[in-house]
Protein backbone atom coordinates (compact mmCIF):
# COMPACT_ATOMS: atom_id res chain seq x y z
CA UNK A 1 0.00 0.00 0.00
CA UNK A 2 2.86 2.64 -1.03
CA UNK A 3 2.01 3.70 -3.80
CA UNK A 4 -1.31 5.32 -5.13
CA UNK A 5 -2.68 3.19 -8.29
CA UNK A 6 -4.17 5.82 -10.56
CA UNK A 7 -7.47 5.02 -12.20
CA UNK A 8 -9.00 6.05 -14.91
CA UNK A 9 -12.60 5.85 -15.83
CA UNK A 10 -13.39 5.85 -19.36
CA UNK A 11 -16.68 5.51 -20.80
CA UNK A 12 -16.58 5.07 -24.88
CA UNK A 13 -18.54 3.75 -27.67
CA UNK A 14 -17.49 0.43 -28.39
CA UNK A 15 -15.07 0.83 -30.94
CA UNK A 16 -13.11 3.10 -29.52
CA UNK A 17 -10.47 0.18 -28.04
CA UNK A 18 -6.74 0.59 -27.47
CA UNK A 19 -4.78 -2.79 -28.36
CA UNK A 20 -2.17 -4.73 -26.69
CA UNK A 21 1.42 -3.30 -26.66
CA UNK A 22 0.14 -0.13 -28.57
CA UNK A 23 0.39 3.45 -26.98
CA UNK A 24 -2.85 4.50 -24.79
CA UNK A 25 -2.73 7.89 -26.51
CA UNK A 26 -5.08 6.87 -29.38
CA UNK A 27 -7.75 6.50 -26.74
CA UNK A 28 -7.51 9.46 -24.96
CA UNK A 29 -6.98 11.63 -28.04
CA UNK A 30 -10.29 9.69 -29.53
CA UNK A 31 -12.21 10.74 -26.23
CA UNK A 32 -13.50 13.83 -24.76
CA UNK A 33 -15.47 12.24 -22.19
CA UNK A 34 -12.23 11.55 -20.22
CA UNK A 35 -13.15 11.89 -16.12
CA UNK A 36 -10.37 10.58 -13.76
CA UNK A 37 -10.44 9.84 -10.46
CA UNK A 38 -7.79 8.86 -7.79
CA UNK A 39 -8.68 5.64 -5.89
CA UNK A 40 -6.23 3.68 -3.28
CA UNK A 41 -5.15 0.33 -4.72
CA UNK A 42 -2.56 -2.28 -2.91
CA UNK A 43 -0.49 -2.01 -6.47
CA UNK A 44 3.08 -3.27 -5.94
CA UNK A 45 3.92 -1.46 -8.81
CA UNK A 46 2.48 1.81 -10.83
CA UNK A 47 0.70 1.44 -13.76
CA UNK A 48 -3.16 2.75 -14.90
CA UNK A 49 -5.94 0.82 -15.98
CA UNK A 50 -8.24 2.41 -18.32
CA UNK A 51 -11.92 0.77 -17.81
CA UNK A 52 -13.86 0.87 -21.16
CA UNK A 53 -17.85 -0.06 -20.94
CA UNK A 54 -19.59 -1.74 -24.46
CA UNK A 55 -22.88 -3.11 -24.33
CA UNK A 56 -21.85 -6.69 -23.74
CA UNK A 57 -18.42 -6.18 -21.39
CA UNK A 58 -16.31 -4.18 -19.54
CA UNK A 59 -12.65 -4.12 -20.37
CA UNK A 60 -9.91 -2.85 -18.26
CA UNK A 61 -6.57 -2.02 -20.03
CA UNK A 62 -3.23 -2.42 -18.23
CA UNK A 63 -0.78 0.37 -19.26
CA UNK A 64 2.90 0.72 -18.01
CA UNK A 65 4.85 4.00 -17.30
CA UNK A 66 5.52 3.90 -21.31
CA UNK A 67 1.96 4.31 -22.30
CA UNK A 68 2.06 0.95 -24.08
CA UNK A 69 -1.10 -1.52 -23.25
CA UNK A 70 0.30 -4.24 -21.62
CA UNK A 71 -2.51 -6.35 -20.75
CA UNK A 72 -6.38 -6.50 -21.01
CA UNK A 73 -9.18 -8.16 -18.85
CA UNK A 74 -12.02 -8.21 -19.52
CA UNK A 75 -16.02 -9.37 -18.26
CA UNK A 76 -19.36 -9.42 -19.42
CA UNK A 77 -22.54 -11.29 -21.02
CA UNK A 78 -19.87 -12.36 -23.79
CA UNK A 79 -16.40 -12.38 -24.54
CA UNK A 80 -15.30 -8.87 -26.43
CA UNK A 81 -13.85 -9.38 -30.00
CA UNK A 82 -10.44 -9.88 -29.95
CA UNK A 83 -9.11 -9.56 -33.27
CA UNK A 84 -10.18 -6.05 -32.40
CA UNK A 85 -8.41 -5.60 -28.91
CA UNK A 86 -5.76 -7.85 -29.45
CA UNK A 87 -4.46 -5.70 -32.67
CA UNK A 88 -1.30 -7.16 -34.18
CA UNK A 89 -1.20 -10.15 -31.77
CA UNK A 90 -4.54 -11.61 -33.51
CA UNK A 91 -3.00 -13.54 -35.77
CA UNK A 92 -0.50 -15.07 -33.88
CA UNK A 93 -3.68 -15.93 -31.69
CA UNK A 94 -6.04 -16.79 -34.41
CA UNK A 95 -3.26 -19.56 -35.70
CA UNK A 96 -2.54 -20.94 -32.36
CA UNK A 97 -6.08 -21.66 -31.88
CA UNK A 98 -6.44 -23.28 -35.16
CA UNK A 99 -3.32 -25.53 -34.38
CA UNK A 100 -5.02 -26.25 -30.77
CA UNK A 101 -8.54 -27.56 -31.30
CA UNK A 102 -10.74 -27.40 -28.02
CA UNK A 103 -10.86 -30.51 -25.56
CA UNK A 104 -14.32 -31.58 -25.81
CA UNK A 105 -15.93 -30.85 -21.99
CA UNK A 106 -12.63 -28.68 -21.18
CA UNK A 107 -14.61 -25.31 -20.56
CA UNK A 108 -11.43 -23.02 -20.30
CA UNK A 109 -9.44 -21.20 -22.76
CA UNK A 110 -5.37 -20.70 -22.14
CA UNK A 111 -3.65 -19.74 -24.97
CA UNK A 112 0.40 -19.16 -25.18
CA UNK A 113 1.92 -18.03 -28.48
CA UNK A 114 5.06 -16.80 -27.08
CA UNK A 115 4.03 -13.81 -27.69
CA UNK A 116 0.64 -13.10 -26.31
CA UNK A 117 -0.89 -15.29 -23.73
CA UNK A 118 -4.65 -15.40 -23.75
CA UNK A 119 -7.36 -17.25 -21.26
CA UNK A 120 -11.01 -17.48 -21.13
CA UNK A 121 -13.42 -18.41 -18.30
CA UNK A 122 -16.63 -18.32 -17.03
CA UNK A 123 -20.35 -18.99 -17.79
CA UNK A 124 -23.07 -17.87 -20.14
CA UNK A 125 -24.10 -14.40 -19.00
CA UNK A 126 -20.62 -14.31 -16.84
CA UNK A 127 -17.78 -14.54 -19.54
CA UNK A 128 -14.63 -13.22 -18.28
CA UNK A 129 -10.60 -13.40 -19.71
CA UNK A 130 -7.36 -11.77 -19.90
CA UNK A 131 -4.71 -11.34 -22.20
CA UNK A 132 -0.68 -9.75 -21.97
CA UNK A 133 2.13 -9.92 -23.77
CA UNK A 134 5.09 -11.48 -20.71
CA UNK A 135 7.69 -9.04 -22.53
CA UNK A 136 5.29 -6.05 -21.79
CA UNK A 137 4.79 -6.23 -18.06
CA UNK A 138 6.47 -3.87 -16.00
CA UNK A 139 8.74 -5.53 -13.43
CA UNK A 140 7.70 -6.96 -10.20
CA UNK A 141 4.06 -6.96 -11.44
CA UNK A 142 2.43 -10.72 -11.85
CA UNK A 143 0.24 -11.48 -14.85
CA UNK A 144 -2.31 -12.53 -12.15
CA UNK A 145 -2.97 -8.45 -11.27
CA UNK A 146 -4.44 -8.39 -14.57
CA UNK A 147 -8.03 -9.19 -13.79
CA UNK B 1 -24.11 1.39 -26.74
CA UNK B 2 -23.07 4.86 -27.29
CA UNK B 3 -21.63 6.54 -24.23
CA UNK B 4 -24.02 8.24 -22.01
CA UNK B 5 -23.26 10.32 -19.59
CA UNK B 6 -25.38 10.67 -17.11
CA UNK B 7 -24.45 6.64 -15.59
CA UNK B 8 -20.34 8.19 -16.29
CA UNK B 9 -21.45 10.81 -13.40
CA UNK B 10 -23.33 8.57 -11.35
CA UNK B 11 -20.11 6.15 -11.38
CA UNK B 12 -17.87 8.83 -10.86
CA UNK B 13 -19.70 10.31 -7.51
CA UNK B 14 -20.07 7.39 -6.09
CA UNK B 15 -16.48 6.63 -6.92
CA UNK B 16 -15.86 9.89 -5.86
CA UNK B 17 -17.43 9.34 -2.57
CA UNK B 18 -15.59 6.50 -1.26
CA UNK B 19 -19.17 4.26 -1.73
CA UNK B 20 -17.66 0.97 -0.60
CA UNK B 21 -21.21 -0.96 0.07
CA UNK B 22 -22.75 -0.62 -3.37
CA UNK B 23 -22.63 -3.08 -6.70
CA UNK B 24 -20.49 -5.78 -6.06
CA UNK B 25 -20.22 -8.38 -3.09
CA UNK B 26 -18.80 -8.51 0.31
CA UNK B 27 -16.69 -11.69 -0.08
CA UNK B 28 -15.74 -11.54 3.81
CA UNK B 29 -18.61 -13.94 4.49
CA UNK B 30 -21.12 -12.87 7.11
CA UNK B 31 -20.60 -16.16 9.45
CA UNK B 32 -17.90 -16.67 11.87
CA UNK B 33 -16.61 -19.64 13.05
CA UNK B 34 -15.83 -23.39 11.55
CA UNK B 35 -18.24 -23.73 8.29
CA UNK B 36 -20.12 -26.44 8.02
CA UNK B 37 -18.84 -29.54 6.26
CA UNK B 38 -20.70 -30.59 3.13
CA UNK B 39 -19.77 -34.10 2.23
CA UNK B 40 -21.89 -35.91 0.29
CA UNK B 41 -22.84 -38.96 -0.45
CA UNK B 42 -20.16 -41.37 1.44
CA UNK B 43 -17.94 -42.90 -0.84
CA UNK B 44 -19.14 -45.76 -3.30
CA UNK B 45 -23.01 -44.55 -1.76
CA UNK B 46 -25.80 -45.38 -3.78
CA UNK B 47 -29.08 -43.36 -5.10
CA UNK B 48 -32.80 -44.52 -4.14
CA UNK B 49 -34.59 -45.51 -7.26
CA UNK B 50 -36.86 -42.37 -8.40
CA UNK B 51 -39.42 -42.51 -10.89
CA UNK B 52 -42.00 -40.03 -11.69
CA UNK B 53 -42.77 -37.71 -14.66
CA UNK B 54 -40.57 -35.37 -13.22
CA UNK B 55 -37.14 -37.22 -13.29
CA UNK B 56 -35.34 -37.67 -16.58
CA UNK B 57 -32.76 -40.71 -16.53
CA UNK B 58 -28.99 -38.54 -16.91
CA UNK B 59 -25.96 -40.66 -17.37
CA UNK B 60 -22.67 -40.03 -17.17
CA UNK B 61 -21.52 -41.41 -20.26
CA UNK B 62 -23.59 -44.11 -19.78
CA UNK B 63 -27.05 -45.46 -22.09
CA UNK B 64 -28.16 -40.91 -22.55
CA UNK B 65 -24.52 -40.47 -24.27
CA UNK B 66 -22.81 -41.28 -27.50
CA UNK B 67 -20.94 -43.84 -26.71
CA UNK B 68 -17.22 -43.28 -26.74
CA UNK B 69 -17.27 -39.50 -25.87
CA UNK B 70 -14.72 -37.11 -23.21
CA UNK B 71 -14.57 -37.68 -19.38
CA UNK B 72 -17.18 -36.78 -17.59
CA UNK B 73 -20.43 -35.90 -19.87
CA UNK B 74 -23.64 -35.92 -18.53
CA UNK B 75 -26.72 -36.58 -20.57
CA UNK B 76 -30.22 -37.10 -20.87
CA UNK B 77 -32.28 -37.55 -23.77
CA UNK B 78 -34.80 -34.87 -24.61
CA UNK B 79 -38.24 -34.97 -26.62
CA UNK B 80 -38.56 -32.12 -29.53
CA UNK B 81 -41.98 -31.80 -31.11
CA UNK B 82 -43.09 -29.39 -33.62
CA UNK B 83 -44.95 -27.61 -31.69
CA UNK B 84 -48.05 -28.57 -30.42
CA UNK B 85 -48.27 -31.45 -32.39
CA UNK B 86 -47.74 -35.16 -31.64
CA UNK B 87 -45.00 -35.42 -34.23
CA UNK B 88 -42.00 -35.60 -32.06
CA UNK B 89 -38.32 -36.99 -32.25
CA UNK B 90 -36.20 -38.08 -28.74
CA UNK B 91 -32.91 -36.85 -28.90
CA UNK B 92 -30.01 -38.27 -26.81
CA UNK B 93 -26.66 -37.18 -25.95
CA UNK B 94 -27.96 -33.85 -24.95
CA UNK B 95 -25.18 -32.21 -22.61
CA UNK B 96 -26.91 -31.87 -19.20
CA UNK B 97 -25.24 -28.14 -18.49
CA UNK B 98 -25.66 -25.71 -15.33
CA UNK B 99 -23.73 -23.57 -16.53
CA UNK B 100 -25.73 -22.25 -19.76
CA UNK B 101 -29.75 -21.64 -20.20
CA UNK B 102 -32.05 -23.14 -22.73
CA UNK B 103 -32.07 -25.81 -25.31
CA UNK B 104 -30.30 -26.24 -28.44
CA UNK B 105 -29.77 -28.94 -30.97
CA UNK B 106 -27.69 -29.24 -34.08
CA UNK B 107 -30.00 -28.49 -36.85
CA UNK B 108 -28.52 -31.95 -38.90
CA UNK B 109 -29.94 -34.12 -35.87
CA UNK B 110 -33.49 -32.47 -36.36
CA UNK B 111 -35.97 -34.30 -38.11
CA UNK B 112 -39.26 -32.04 -37.47
CA UNK B 113 -40.07 -29.20 -38.26
CA UNK B 114 -39.67 -26.51 -35.92
CA UNK B 115 -41.39 -22.57 -36.06
CA UNK B 116 -38.75 -19.92 -36.79
CA UNK B 117 -39.07 -17.03 -34.69
CA UNK B 118 -40.04 -14.19 -36.49
CA UNK B 119 -39.12 -10.44 -35.61
CA UNK B 120 -40.48 -7.93 -38.26
CA UNK B 121 -40.41 -10.22 -40.93
CA UNK B 122 -37.64 -11.30 -40.63
CA UNK B 123 -35.75 -14.43 -39.11
CA UNK B 124 -33.24 -14.49 -35.79
CA UNK B 125 -30.10 -15.34 -35.72
CA UNK B 126 -28.03 -16.31 -32.29
CA UNK B 127 -24.49 -16.37 -31.46
CA UNK B 128 -23.71 -17.94 -27.68
CA UNK B 129 -19.84 -17.94 -26.65
CA UNK B 130 -18.56 -20.52 -24.25
CA UNK B 131 -16.15 -20.10 -21.55
CA UNK B 132 -13.54 -22.78 -24.06
CA UNK B 133 -13.50 -19.96 -26.58
CA UNK B 134 -15.54 -21.92 -28.76
CA UNK B 135 -19.52 -20.49 -30.25
CA UNK B 136 -22.63 -21.75 -31.64
CA UNK B 137 -24.50 -20.05 -34.67
CA UNK B 138 -28.02 -20.93 -35.72
CA UNK B 139 -31.55 -19.79 -36.01
CA UNK B 140 -33.81 -19.33 -33.07
CA UNK B 141 -36.60 -21.52 -33.29
CA UNK B 142 -39.66 -22.71 -31.62
CA UNK B 143 -40.14 -25.82 -30.48
CA UNK B 144 -42.54 -28.54 -28.60
CA UNK B 145 -40.26 -30.08 -25.72
CA UNK B 146 -41.01 -32.47 -23.48
CA UNK B 147 -39.18 -33.59 -20.83
CA UNK B 148 -40.10 -37.39 -19.85
CA UNK B 149 -43.62 -37.26 -18.26
CA UNK B 150 -44.42 -33.23 -18.00
CA UNK B 151 -46.47 -31.81 -20.48
CA UNK B 152 -45.13 -30.14 -23.78
CA UNK B 153 -43.88 -26.73 -23.68
CA UNK B 154 -43.70 -24.68 -26.30
CA UNK B 155 -40.35 -22.49 -25.87
CA UNK B 156 -37.82 -21.10 -27.98
CA UNK B 157 -34.46 -23.16 -29.08
CA UNK B 158 -31.22 -22.34 -30.97
CA UNK B 159 -30.87 -24.53 -33.91
CA UNK B 160 -27.27 -24.95 -33.97
CA UNK B 161 -26.13 -24.57 -37.93
CA UNK B 162 -23.24 -22.54 -38.74
CA UNK B 163 -24.57 -22.42 -42.44
CA UNK B 164 -27.58 -20.21 -41.39
CA UNK B 165 -27.50 -17.03 -43.15
CA UNK B 166 -23.50 -15.62 -42.47
CA UNK B 167 -21.87 -15.70 -39.20
CA UNK B 168 -21.24 -12.34 -37.80
CA UNK B 169 -17.58 -11.52 -37.72
CA UNK B 170 -17.71 -11.48 -33.54
CA UNK B 171 -19.24 -15.25 -33.56
CA UNK B 172 -15.75 -16.42 -34.51
CA UNK B 173 -15.47 -19.91 -36.06
CA UNK B 174 -18.85 -21.68 -34.74
CA UNK B 175 -19.13 -25.24 -33.70
CA UNK B 176 -19.81 -27.37 -37.18
CA UNK B 177 -21.67 -30.50 -36.06
CA UNK B 178 -21.93 -33.20 -33.54
CA UNK B 179 -18.55 -34.80 -33.80
CA UNK B 180 -17.07 -31.31 -33.68
CA UNK B 181 -18.56 -30.31 -30.38
CA UNK B 182 -18.94 -33.44 -28.87
CA UNK B 183 -22.91 -34.01 -28.26
CA UNK B 184 -25.78 -33.48 -29.93
CA UNK B 185 -27.48 -30.44 -28.38
CA UNK B 186 -26.87 -28.79 -24.76
CA UNK B 187 -30.11 -28.49 -22.13
CA UNK B 188 -29.29 -25.65 -20.53
CA UNK B 189 -31.07 -26.22 -16.32
CA UNK B 190 -28.52 -23.32 -15.16
CA UNK B 191 -30.00 -21.09 -12.53
CA UNK B 192 -31.36 -17.89 -15.01
CA UNK B 193 -34.22 -18.76 -16.95
CA UNK B 194 -32.91 -16.94 -20.48
CA UNK B 195 -29.78 -17.01 -22.11
CA UNK B 196 -29.16 -13.18 -22.43
CA UNK B 197 -31.43 -11.65 -20.03
CA UNK B 198 -32.10 -8.36 -19.71
CA UNK B 199 -29.08 -6.96 -21.41
CA UNK B 200 -30.74 -7.93 -24.83
CA UNK B 201 -34.15 -6.52 -23.95
CA UNK B 202 -32.26 -2.84 -23.97
CA UNK B 203 -29.34 -3.71 -26.17
CA UNK B 204 -28.64 -4.65 -29.98
CA UNK B 205 -24.71 -4.63 -29.66
CA UNK B 206 -24.37 -7.78 -27.26
CA UNK B 207 -23.41 -10.54 -29.91
CA UNK B 208 -26.38 -12.76 -29.08
CA UNK B 209 -29.16 -11.78 -31.13
CA UNK B 210 -29.28 -11.25 -34.99
CA UNK B 211 -32.36 -9.83 -37.16
CA UNK B 212 -31.41 -11.73 -40.43
CA UNK B 213 -33.03 -10.74 -43.99
CA UNK B 214 -31.68 -13.47 -46.40
CA UNK B 215 -28.24 -13.65 -45.19
CA UNK B 216 -27.44 -10.32 -44.31
CA UNK B 217 -27.56 -10.36 -40.26
CA UNK B 218 -27.55 -7.10 -37.89
CA UNK B 219 -27.50 -7.13 -34.21
CA UNK B 220 -30.63 -7.05 -32.34
CA UNK B 221 -32.76 -6.52 -29.57
CA UNK B 222 -34.80 -9.44 -27.95
CA UNK B 223 -37.90 -9.07 -25.87
CA UNK B 224 -37.43 -11.87 -22.93
CA UNK B 225 -40.10 -14.39 -23.97
CA UNK B 226 -38.56 -14.38 -27.23
CA UNK B 227 -35.33 -15.80 -26.10
CA UNK B 228 -33.96 -18.94 -26.06
CA UNK B 229 -35.35 -20.49 -22.41
CA UNK B 230 -34.71 -22.99 -20.48
CA UNK B 231 -38.00 -25.20 -20.83
CA UNK B 232 -38.12 -26.03 -17.18
CA UNK B 233 -38.79 -22.43 -16.20
CA UNK B 234 -42.15 -22.93 -18.46
CA UNK B 235 -43.53 -26.06 -17.12
CA UNK B 236 -46.95 -25.73 -15.78
CA UNK B 237 -45.44 -27.28 -12.76
CA UNK B 238 -41.97 -28.63 -11.18
CA UNK B 239 -40.91 -25.19 -12.80
CA UNK B 240 -38.86 -23.63 -9.79
CA UNK B 241 -35.48 -25.32 -10.54
CA UNK B 242 -33.84 -28.91 -10.85
CA UNK B 243 -32.04 -31.53 -9.05
CA UNK B 244 -28.99 -33.06 -10.12
CA UNK B 245 -28.49 -36.50 -8.38
CA UNK B 246 -25.51 -38.57 -9.39
CA UNK B 247 -24.39 -41.58 -6.62
CA UNK B 248 -20.30 -41.27 -5.47
CA UNK B 249 -18.02 -43.33 -6.89
CA UNK B 250 -14.23 -44.94 -6.24
CA UNK B 251 -10.86 -43.27 -6.63
CA UNK B 252 -9.55 -44.17 -10.14
CA UNK B 253 -13.17 -43.89 -11.48
CA UNK B 254 -15.87 -45.43 -13.27
CA UNK B 255 -17.08 -46.58 -16.79
CA UNK B 256 -20.25 -44.39 -16.32
CA UNK B 257 -22.56 -43.80 -14.04
CA UNK B 258 -26.71 -43.62 -13.72
CA UNK B 259 -28.18 -40.75 -12.14
CA UNK B 260 -31.13 -38.65 -12.65
CA UNK B 261 -32.20 -34.94 -13.48
CA UNK B 262 -35.28 -34.66 -11.07
CA UNK B 263 -37.66 -31.28 -12.03
CA UNK B 264 -39.21 -29.19 -9.53
CA UNK B 265 -37.90 -28.39 -5.69
CA UNK B 266 -40.35 -29.55 -3.13
CA UNK B 267 -42.99 -29.64 -5.88
CA UNK B 268 -43.27 -33.74 -5.29
CA UNK B 269 -42.37 -36.35 -3.09
CA UNK B 270 -39.12 -37.33 -5.08
CA UNK B 271 -38.00 -33.68 -4.96
CA UNK B 272 -37.95 -32.68 -1.60
CA UNK B 273 -34.62 -31.30 -0.02
CA UNK B 274 -33.16 -32.60 2.82
CA UNK B 275 -30.43 -30.94 5.30
CA UNK B 276 -28.96 -29.01 2.62
CA UNK B 277 -27.03 -26.09 2.47
CA UNK B 278 -28.50 -22.97 0.34
CA UNK B 279 -26.12 -20.50 -1.34
CA UNK B 280 -27.62 -17.48 -2.38
CA UNK B 281 -26.65 -16.73 -6.07
CA UNK B 282 -26.11 -13.00 -7.84
CA UNK B 283 -28.54 -12.05 -9.56
CA UNK B 284 -26.69 -10.73 -13.24
CA UNK B 285 -24.16 -13.32 -13.02
CA UNK B 286 -25.63 -16.28 -11.29
CA UNK B 287 -22.39 -16.83 -9.05
CA UNK B 288 -21.37 -16.92 -5.54
CA UNK B 289 -17.63 -16.72 -3.79
CA UNK B 290 -15.08 -19.19 -3.68
CA UNK B 291 -12.15 -19.20 -1.02
CA UNK B 292 -9.21 -21.81 -1.71
CA UNK B 293 -6.17 -21.45 -0.08
CA UNK B 294 -6.76 -18.01 0.71
CA UNK B 295 -7.87 -16.51 -3.09
CA UNK B 296 -11.04 -15.52 -3.28
CA UNK B 297 -12.96 -15.45 -6.69
CA UNK B 298 -16.30 -15.92 -8.13
CA UNK B 299 -17.56 -19.51 -7.60
CA UNK B 300 -19.92 -21.24 -9.54
CA UNK B 301 -21.44 -25.04 -10.07
CA UNK B 302 -21.23 -26.14 -13.78
CA UNK B 303 -22.23 -29.44 -14.73
CA UNK B 304 -21.16 -28.85 -18.51
CA UNK B 305 -17.42 -28.28 -17.35
CA UNK B 306 -15.85 -31.52 -16.71
CA UNK B 307 -13.23 -31.30 -14.33
CA UNK B 308 -12.78 -28.76 -11.17
CA UNK B 309 -11.27 -25.71 -12.79
CA UNK B 310 -9.09 -22.96 -10.72
CA UNK B 311 -6.15 -21.29 -9.87
CA UNK B 312 -3.55 -23.70 -8.54
CA UNK B 313 -1.86 -22.09 -5.21
CA UNK B 314 1.70 -21.24 -5.89
CA UNK B 315 3.35 -23.64 -3.34
CA UNK B 316 3.21 -26.05 -6.29
CA UNK B 317 1.00 -28.93 -5.00
CA UNK B 318 -0.61 -28.97 -8.12
CA UNK B 319 2.05 -29.55 -10.89
CA UNK B 320 0.19 -29.03 -14.14
CA UNK B 321 0.67 -32.54 -16.66
CA UNK B 322 2.47 -30.36 -19.07
CA UNK B 323 5.91 -30.91 -17.35
CA UNK B 324 5.15 -34.70 -17.97
CA UNK B 325 3.09 -34.55 -21.21
CA UNK B 326 2.37 -30.89 -23.24
CA UNK B 327 -0.56 -33.00 -25.13
CA UNK B 328 -2.31 -32.78 -21.25
CA UNK B 329 -1.22 -28.92 -20.75
CA UNK B 330 -3.70 -27.18 -18.21
CA UNK B 331 -4.64 -30.26 -16.50
CA UNK B 332 -3.31 -31.30 -12.62
CA UNK B 333 -0.74 -33.60 -12.42
CA UNK B 334 -0.15 -33.90 -8.65
CA UNK B 335 1.83 -37.08 -7.70
CA UNK B 336 -0.99 -39.37 -6.04
CA UNK B 337 -4.09 -37.48 -5.17
CA UNK B 338 -4.86 -34.31 -3.84
CA UNK B 339 -7.24 -33.78 -1.16
CA UNK B 340 -8.24 -30.31 -0.85
CA UNK B 341 -10.86 -28.23 0.38
CA UNK B 342 -12.36 -24.60 0.04
CA UNK B 343 -15.33 -22.30 1.40
CA UNK B 344 -18.69 -21.58 -0.48
CA UNK B 345 -19.87 -18.28 0.19
CA UNK B 346 -23.41 -17.08 -0.78
CA UNK B 347 -23.71 -13.85 -2.87
CA UNK B 348 -25.82 -12.76 0.32
CA UNK B 349 -23.17 -13.91 2.23
CA UNK B 350 -25.38 -15.25 4.89
CA UNK B 351 -24.15 -19.04 4.53
CA UNK B 352 -21.16 -20.31 4.34
CA UNK B 353 -20.03 -24.10 3.58
CA UNK B 354 -16.74 -25.90 3.31
CA UNK B 355 -16.03 -28.21 0.46
CA UNK B 356 -13.49 -31.01 0.53
CA UNK B 357 -12.19 -32.29 -2.68
CA UNK B 358 -9.98 -34.35 -4.83
CA UNK B 359 -7.25 -33.37 -7.50
CA UNK B 360 -5.71 -36.50 -8.43
CA UNK B 361 -2.88 -37.12 -11.38
CA UNK B 362 -5.09 -36.48 -14.95
CA UNK B 363 -2.86 -38.65 -16.67
CA UNK B 364 -2.75 -41.12 -14.39
CA UNK B 365 -6.57 -40.79 -15.38
CA UNK B 366 -6.45 -40.68 -18.39
CA UNK B 367 -4.16 -44.25 -18.91
CA UNK B 368 -7.22 -46.18 -17.72
CA UNK B 369 -9.22 -46.65 -20.99
CA UNK B 370 -12.07 -48.13 -19.68
CA UNK B 371 -12.92 -45.63 -17.72
CA UNK B 372 -14.63 -42.13 -18.37
CA UNK B 373 -16.13 -40.80 -15.26
CA UNK B 374 -13.66 -39.30 -12.36
CA UNK B 375 -13.77 -37.34 -9.71
CA UNK B 376 -10.47 -35.93 -9.14
CA UNK B 377 -10.28 -34.67 -12.07
CA UNK B 378 -9.28 -30.84 -11.96
CA UNK B 379 -7.17 -28.50 -14.28
CA UNK B 380 -6.05 -24.57 -14.28
CA UNK B 381 -8.79 -22.16 -15.74
CA UNK B 382 -8.44 -19.08 -15.26
CA UNK B 383 -9.56 -16.63 -12.54
CA UNK B 384 -12.57 -18.23 -11.31
CA UNK B 385 -13.75 -21.67 -9.43
CA UNK B 386 -15.92 -23.46 -11.74
CA UNK B 387 -17.10 -26.75 -9.74
CA UNK B 388 -17.42 -29.10 -12.57
CA UNK B 389 -19.07 -32.22 -12.73
CA UNK B 390 -16.89 -34.30 -9.87
CA UNK B 391 -18.32 -31.83 -7.60
CA UNK B 392 -21.97 -33.40 -8.51
CA UNK B 393 -20.46 -37.04 -7.79
CA UNK B 394 -21.91 -38.31 -5.16
CA UNK B 395 -24.29 -35.29 -4.10
CA UNK B 396 -27.63 -34.13 -4.85
CA UNK B 397 -27.52 -30.14 -6.46
CA UNK B 398 -30.50 -28.39 -6.19
CA UNK B 399 -30.74 -25.25 -8.51
CA UNK B 400 -32.82 -22.68 -7.79
CA UNK B 401 -34.13 -20.77 -10.87
CA UNK B 402 -34.34 -16.77 -10.81
CA UNK B 403 -37.27 -15.53 -9.46
CA UNK B 404 -38.79 -19.03 -8.58
CA UNK B 405 -39.87 -19.73 -5.44
CA UNK B 406 -39.48 -23.17 -2.82
CA UNK B 407 -38.94 -24.30 0.53
CA UNK B 408 -35.33 -23.35 0.13
CA UNK B 409 -36.19 -19.85 -0.81
CA UNK B 410 -36.14 -17.69 -4.14
CA UNK B 411 -33.82 -18.08 -6.95
CA UNK B 412 -31.48 -17.96 -8.24
CA UNK B 413 -29.75 -20.08 -5.65
CA UNK B 414 -27.64 -23.37 -5.17
CA UNK B 415 -28.21 -25.83 -2.51
CA UNK B 416 -26.31 -29.06 -1.62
Amino acid sequence: MKQTLVVLILLASANAWATLGQSVDSVEADRGALQAVRKQANSKSEYTVHTIESGAATVREYVNAAGTVFGLAWTGLTHPDLSQLLGSYASDYQQAVSQNPHEFGKRSHSVDTGSVVVEKWGHMRSMKGRAYDPALLPQGVSADEIK
Amino acid sequence: MKSNKIPVILVLLLLATGCHSSGSDNHSGGSSGPQPIVAGLPNGGSLPTLSGPNVLAMTVNGSTCASNSYPNKPCVSVTVCAPGTTNCQTISDILVDTGSFGLRVFKSVLTVPLTPVALGGKTVGECVQFADGTAQWGQVETAGVILNGEPQVQVPVHVIDATFAQVPGACGTPVSSPANAGFNGILGVGLLAQDCGPGCVTSSANGFYFSCAGTACTGTTMALTSQVTNPVALLPHDNNGVVLELPSIPRGGVASLNGYLVLGIGTQANNIPHGVNVLTAAAGTGDFSTNFSGQVTAGFLDSGSNGLYFNAPVSGALPDCSFFDQNMAGWFCPNGTASLSAVNTGSNSSTASSVNFLVGNAINLSNNASNSVFIELGASGGGDFDWGLPFYIGRNVYIGIEGAASSLGTGPYYAY
